[in-house]
């Protein structure tokens, strides 16, 4: 239970971190000024870069990892 | 690749995330697990690469360069009604694509130079455009390169049989080794001119 909570939180954290990440693209996309670029690479890369990152992390951070052998162990 | 199909993609992931993001739950089994990867990994890098991709090709249009305010002499004296005006002459005859007339001749301009060097000139530019002063007029980082110029002209008849390049041999091994400028050395060297422009006359393109 406490395993599953883990992902979830990381999950709903790295998803929202991707989805304005993800927003500040598109709006840049649709922005034709001298900053979009900035913007998308400064500010949209840097937030889907985290958003990534902590998603890769929780799938191999300890507390997903001791879940899941925890539940190999249960199931041998 | 088209600004549409790229909104639609990123659209797309953000509608997949936002599932996973209200029901992290459906994670649990093995395709919720690959929605998971393909959602939070593969579509938001391959979105991310192509939204890069298609900044950089619109950075490449007239009308970007034309965003900045100080671009804006330089855009209008590619309008200017006199021949000898080379990159005006060039915009009106279609001698390079109008929607890409900047980049055409000048590929080697900051983000298209080189790698965290361009980069960093290119942050410049943005920080004086907003924080700084930016200089008048404008200057090139380095001499304006034959390259530009013979990427076009090279092999063509009126380049290489025109009499004053032919003239002297070593004429015309200067300008293609880069010795010789073309627009600096007397002889196309009205180029933007933009202190004058004030004093001349503009095209009016027939609508």
């Amino acid at each position: 239970m406490k395993q599953t909570e883990f992902i979830s939180k990381k999950l709903r954290t790295a998803g929202i971190l991707i989805i304005a990440g993800l927003v500040v693209e598109i709006l840049s996309l649709v922005w034709n000024h001298p900053l979009s670029f900035v913007a998308f690479i400064g500010i949209g890369g840097l937030l889907l870069a985290a958003g990534i990152l902590l998603y890769l992390w929780a799938l191999v951070s300890p507390g997903s990892r001791s879940g899941e052998g925890g539940a190999k162990s249960s199931g041998g | 690749m088209p600004t549409a199909f790229v909104l639609v993609l990123l659209g797309i992931t953000v509608a997949l995330i936002a599932v996973i993001v209200a029901r992290p739950e459906i994670t649990a089994g093995k395709a919720g697990k690959i929605l998971a990867f393909l959602a939070l990994f593969i579509f938001p890098v391959f979105g991310g690469v192509l939204g890069a991709q298609n900044h950089i090709q619109r950075s490449e249009e007239t009308s970007f360069c034309l965003s900045c305010h100080i671009m804006g002499d330089y855009g209008k004296s590619l309008m200017v009604d006199d021949p000898r005006y080379i990159p005006a002459a060039h915009y009106q005859n279609g001698r390079v694509p109008r929607d890409e007339a900047c980049y055409t001749c000048h590929t080697d301009y900051t983000l298209y130079s080189g790698f965290a060097k361009a980069k960093l000139r290119g942050l410049h530019h943005v920080w004086v455009q907003y924080f700084g002063k930016p200089e008048h007029p404008i200057k090139l980082y380095s001499p304006y390169n034959n390259r530009e110029c013979l990427h076009c002209h090279l092999g063509s008849r009126s380049f290489e049989e025109g009499a004053i390049h032919t003239a002297d041999p070593q004429t015309m091994a200067d300008i293609k080794s880069n010795k010789l400028s073309c627009v600096s050395s007397g002889c196309h060297d009205m180029v933007h001119n933009v202190s004058q422009l004030d004093h001349v006359k503009y095209w009016k393109p027939a609508q």
